[in-house]
């Protein structure tokens, strides 16, 4: 900011107030008031296109602004307090979390803290009702799976990947085509549990199709590209009808069983047996990613993300890489995808949007790219949210002003908080660096040329 | 052991079990909870008395196609309050609530939606789902849960199929109108060629391809043709811009007439283009075009003579319906629109169908009592047949003649 | 060929389409230009053009539709007022979304993701206050009336208008960024920021007058656009990401180049649709998308703003 600091002997009088709300503290407040303002309007009534009006006036002009004023000003007080006495508030944090801290240190502590997350993962759900149930598989256990996948790619490797949805829709497809509900037939009918492994190498293959041509080129230019793809994708699926059903959609896909030698299940339509298949996945995928990140892959992965130059300098094969990183992404997108066409047993393209890629996006980003118990957390976060308040609506929020909230956080959190909440140390630093002028922080910035990267 | 990592990581874990533990006990304090969920809201006025069920409704009412799910829901809480307040039934020996779920028409959300319905055990009936695809995922748990769901909207003739004897529709189902549409236009307008259209959407390609396959047998020359919309109206990428190089190409077909199946505001672009293209031959769409919103969108000039069926009578003419417009008007601050009438007719069924039972009502009586009801609703007679499609399946023409769509008469008494 | 027995009508049909993208695209390319930024949200500076337009002519228009001077006047009036709103929301974008961001050298990554956050909430939150419909402007007069005949195609009322305007604001772009002093500014900087800023140039106020700019010409054709196809809360998405397209078929950064991608690309659009079905349309625009930039990154005209315009 270029604003002149006031100098602490500024008279209080008219032209001594004036001076200081031109000041850094005063367009603090006002900054803090003018966000308020906006969440007024975002949780107020709704217009139409009758009277456009009607949703603006109804927010501001009603005594509830006052509450949210009153509130933007405690925001700006509250935040003030915390910078004044933030190296206090810091020596605080530090010694509250120095006992836990310690106790982590020891392995075994460590050890009992993944086995009571692991106990708690598995017998709270015992508890919950039906609806919580179908919850913790469709909306929160699927969408942490792909949450993990797109860490690997936008969080490891650093590549903005929008049309992550394409291989969610591929996954599905395999699963209604091998088992064959789509209208084309396979060869041979499978069970879906056998659709596993074609399931991942469709995606895979996809996902090298996708990237060997694209991934060259620049971030930015990469996302749109693959923005493009997954639109391509959704249209092909939407006009292909005689192929995949398209809009309209296939149904009767059969859920996963089991007969292997005297091993015989079938999961039904009940939640708590998918969610504990759904689990194993995730427990798996949180295994092999943990190994993956710090594996000579995943340090190669991260020398990309940080400086592509510099890690090309050092031997690392940029293409290789890049389209392995495109490919475990996706064939964790893939399996979700058979997953859920199985468990739902319905498939349609009109499921497939873009908006969806970049919820995925968002439940990364919010968690912390490039931190895995963040891209857990940070999706069963966020997709627990809606479910909540769904049950308990709160103060002025509609289910469908959802992703004006989601966009709002966004851009909030690039701002504030780019790390994410729970993020990974490394690419905390990165980003402090890069504020301090050292380093770029990530693999798109530099010449501009799209074809070539920096 | 590599496999617990180091310390950091661990520093993360306990973050991430600190952040679970506090979604765990938020989850806890709602999941016991779930049961009493929903925005219920009981009707106005006690003439009832006794236990209180719920009717339930399924459809969308937040994202892209919410506003379809709109004018449901406020039919199916207008048909509640009538009934809590006596006027339709007269005093019913119980209280009813209502419980909309919202499933944003999308068949990943409705089983959700759905879990969210059947958790509630006041619920005795389901209005709904409103959407095809929703429809598809959610009838199986509804099925497996015994509880009766009537919808007034989902047109997909496979539904009927699965055997489900909870599944009830009040409309005529995309076997009927798109048929009855090709024999329209072969036999009433005695055209030749048919330029069909349909905008990507499920409920569309399955209209389509039934008429497609009508009009071959009647003999019309069928040039078929998919110009993604924008579903519904309101969300949805569809490319405005596609229908001016459409209209050229069918103009240039030679075809005698166009078809469109889809929503209004795409058929207007399309009847705007065909009109600047110079096309004279017959336009007629579905029943999702049945609507004055078609004539402002379009321009009154291009609007005029265009044609559009509906499985549906016109009820703002039905003198009996008067009362029901008003009524929506009041409680929704705004018109009934597509399918309301139907929500309100299925409503209704399903409470008298709760009122022969008396005041002991199950979930599973309500089933059977479905599969015997004739009642007179609004928009047709309520009557099922066995594998829950409604009996009887009329579907009108209507004309833009001013204004407004005005209803010519059922296409089995204009074909002749 | 396929498209050779309708060809005049497409190739008009293609021109108009093609200078809304024009339009669309400078957004893009002035922005490109300055900050080597997508600006992701430029369909909803477009899709604010629109609603303003659709605000302003209902006021305007009554039952009854508008005449000779009166017509004009209204058209005027709506393409005022989508610039006017363009303009507004893209001043805003840049000073919310991207100006914090610039403060803490963030990651380009971050720009890209706030604007996506942007986009977003901007759709949605306009989605919320205006009404989930679509909705038609009124006419200011009959857009279908043939004004002549070009090889057998007709020219619509309509498609003049577009072609009217969008050359005016071509022109008047065109000499803004050559000779005033603005202009020479987004040069300086589209060339190299740093020395810019040492020989003088308010780098904030230069960045944030070209957001407005291109806010001007998208609100504009956002207005345009909706006049014939209507306005709904997600009509930027498709058109926006077309423009983008366009903008980089032309030569991202590229003034001339951003022009004639949008025209080339309107037409092999329409071509195209004679040629294949109409759902295949928005696939023939993101097949030339990923072409290019495998082939011919640099686009047609290749050179930058810097160093041509």
């Amino acid at each position: 900011m270029s604003a002149a600091t006031v100098p602490a002997s500024a008279g209080r009088g008219p032209a001594g107030w004036w001076a200081w709300a031109r000041g850094v503290e005063g367009r603090r407040l006002v900054a803090w008031i003018l966000s308020l303002l906006v969440l007024a309007v975002m949780t107020g009534p709704s217009g139409n296109n009758g009277s456009p009006t009607t949703g603006f006036t109804g927010s501001l002009l009603h005594p509830r602004v006052l509450v949210f004023v009153a509130l933007g000003v405690a925001g700006w007080a509250l935040s003030a307090l915390r910078r004044s006495q933030g190296e206090r508030l810091r020596r605080l944090n530090r010694s509250i979390l120095a006992l836990p801290q310690r106790a982590v240190a020891d392995r075994r502590n460590r050890l009992l803290v993944y086995l009571v997350v692991l106990g708690v993962a598995i017998a709270y759900p015992l508890t919950l009702s039906g609806f919580w149930q179908q919850v913790l598989v469709d909306q929160i256990g699927i969408f942490v799976l792909l949450a993990m996948g797109l860490n690997v790619v936008v969080g490891y490797a650093g590549l903005l990947d929008l049309g992550y949805i394409a291989f969610y829709a591929i996954g599905a497809y395999s699963g209604a085509y091998w088992t064959g509900s789509l209208p084309v037939h396979p060869p041979f009918h499978l069970n879906p549990f056998w659709v596993i492994p074609l399931a991942i190498a469709a995606a895979m293959l996809a996902g090298l199709v996708l990237g060997a041509p694209t991934l060259r080129l620049r971030g930015d230019y990469l996302a749109i590209v693959t923005l493009g793809f997954g639109e391509i994708i959704q249209i092909a699926a939407t006009n292909l009808q005689s192929v995949t059903g398209g809009a309209e959609g296939v149904s009767g896909i059969p859920h996963f069983s089991v007969h292997v030698g005297g091993l015989h299940y079938a999961w039904k339509l009940s939640n708590l047996p998918y969610y504990y298949l759904l689990l194993a996945f995730v427990v798996i995928a949180l295994i092999a990613f943990h190994f993956l990140a710090d594996s000579r892959v995943g340090r190669a992965f991260t020398a990309i993300r940080e400086d592509e130059v510099a890690a090309e300098a050092v031997g690392i094969n940029l293409l290789k890489y890049k389209v392995m990183a495109f490919a475990i992404g996706a064939s964790t997108s893939g399996v979700a995808g058979l997953l859920s066409a199985s468990k739902i047993s319905f498939v349609s393209s009109e499921y497939f949007t873009v908006q969806l890629s970049i919820l995925v996006l968002v439940l990364v980003i919010f968690g912390g790219m490039g931190s895995l118990p963040g891209a857990v957390a940070g999706a069963a976060f966020l997709q627990w949210v809606p479910q909540i308040l769904r049950q308990h609506p709160l103060f002025g929020y509609q289910p469908q002003d959802l992703y004006i909230y989601l966009g709002a956080l966004l851009v909030v959190m690039m701002i504030f908080r780019p790390e994410g909440m729970l993020p990974s140390r490394r690419r905390r630093r990165e980003l402090a660096l890069a504020e301090r002028g050292i380093g770029t922080a990530d693999a798109m910035s530099g010449s501009s040329d799209p074809a070539v990267g920096p | 052991m590599r496999i617990l990592g180091s310390p950091r990581g661990a520093r993360r874990a306990l973050r991430s079990v600190a952040v679970a533990a506090a979604g765990a006990v938020a989850l806890a304090a709602c999941g016991s909870s779930g049961s009493n969920s929903g925005s219920s809201s009981s009707g106005g006025g006690s003439t009832s008395s006794g236990p209180t069920y719920t009717i339930a409704y399924e459809g969308p009412l937040s994202g892209g196609n919410s506003q379809l799910g709109i004018y449901q829901k406020f039919a199916v809480q207008l048909a509640i309050n009538n009934a809590n307040a006596g006027t339709t039934f007269g005093k019913l020996p119980f209280k009813l609530k209502f419980l909309p779920e919202d499933d944003q028409g999308s068949g990943t959300q409705a089983p959700t939606a759905a879990q969210a319905v059947i958790g509630d055990n006041s619920v005795m009936a389901v209005v709904g789902p409103a959407f095809s695809g929703a429809s598809k995922a959610a009838d199986p748990l509804y099925n497996q849960a015994g509880i009766a769901i009537v919808t007034p909207s989902a047109t997909d003739p496979t539904l009927q199929t699965h055997g489900w004897n909870n599944f009830f529709r009040v409309v005529a189902d995309d076997n009927a109108q798109g048929p009855a549409d090709a024999d329209y236009l072969a036999k009433g307008l005695k055209v030749s060629s048919v330029y069909a259209i349909d905008d990507a959407s499920a409920y569309a390609q399955g209209l389509v391809g039934a008429f497609d396959t009508q009009a071959t047998s009647d003999g019309l020359k069928v040039t078929h043709e998919t110009a993604p919309g924008t579903t519904q109206c309101q969300a949805g990428t569809g490319n405005v811009q596609q229908y001016g190089a459409l209209a050229t190409k069918i103009k240039s077909s030679g075809a005698q007439s166009v078809f469109y199946a889809g929503y209004y505001c795409d058929f207007a672009l399309v009847a705007k283009a065909l009109n600047g293209a110079g096309f004279t031959g017959k336009l007629l769409s579905d029943d999702g075009s049945e609507s004055d919103s078609f004539v402002t969108q379009a321009g009154s000039s291009v609007a005029q003579g265009v044609l559009a069926s509906c499985a549906c009578q016109d009820i703002t003419k039905n003198s009996a319906a008067a009362s029901f417009v008003s009524g929506y008007k009041k409680l929704a601050n705004g018109d009934p629109g597509l399918y309301s009438g139907e929500a309100y007719d299925a409503t209704n069924a399903i409470i008298s169908v709760m009122k022969g039972i008396g005041s002991n009502v199950t979930r599973s009586a309500v089933i059977s009592g479905l599969h015997s009801v004739n009642y007179q609703g609004l928009t047709k007679t309520i009557q099922f047949q066995s594998n829950g499609n409604i009996s009887g399946t009329a579907v009108y023409i209507y004309k833009v003649e001013g204004a407004h769509m005005v209803q010519l008469g059922a296409v089995t008494s204009l074909i002749g | 060929m396929c498209f050779t027995h309708n060809f005049w009508n497409l190739t008009v049909q293609g021109l108009s389409d093609g200078f809304l993208y024009a339009l669309i695209a400078l957004g893009y390319t002035l922005v490109y230009g300055v900050l080597q930024l997508i600006n992701f949200a430029h369909s909803e500076v477009f899709m604010s053009g629109g609603f303003a337009g659709y605000f302003v002519l209902n006021t305007l228009i009554g039952p009854r539709p508008p005449h000779g001077a009166g017509s004009v006047g209204t058209v005027v009036a709506g393409i005022a007022a989508g610039a006017a709103a363009g303009g507004a929301v893209a001043f805003l974008l840049e000073r919310v979304a991207y100006r914090p961001l610039r403060r803490r050298n963030a990651p380009r990554l971050a720009f890209l993701i706030s604007a996506i956050g942007a986009s977003f909430f901007l759709y949605n939150l306009a989605g919320k206050e205006f009404g989930r419909n679509s909705v038609s402007i009124p006419e200011p007069f009959n857009l279908s009336t043939r004004v002549f005949s070009l090889f057998g195609a007709e020219v619509q009322t309509y498609e003049v208008l577009i072609a009217v305007s969008a050359v005016v604001m071509l022109v008047l772009l065109d000499r803004l960024v050559a000779t005033t002093r603005l202009g020479r500014g987004i040069r300086a900087v589209a060339q190299d920021a740093d020395t810019a800023a040492l020989m003088g140039v308010d780098i904030d106020r230069v960045i944030s007058n070209t957001f407005v700019i291109g806010g001007l010409l998208g609100g504009a054709a956002g207005f345009l656009f909706g006049l014939s196809s209507g306005v709904v809360y997600t009509m930027g998405f498709t058109p926006g990401l077309k423009a983008f397209t366009a903008a980089v078929l032309g030569g991202i950064g590229n003034i001339r180049g951003a022009v004639v991608g949008g025209l080339v690309l309107g037409v092999v659009e329409n071509w195209g649709v004679s040629c294949v079905q109409s759902s295949w349309r928005d696939v023939i625009a993101f097949g030339i998308l990923v072409l290019v930039l495998m082939f011919r990154p640099t686009g047609i005209l290749g050179e930058r703003l810097g160093r041509s315009a």
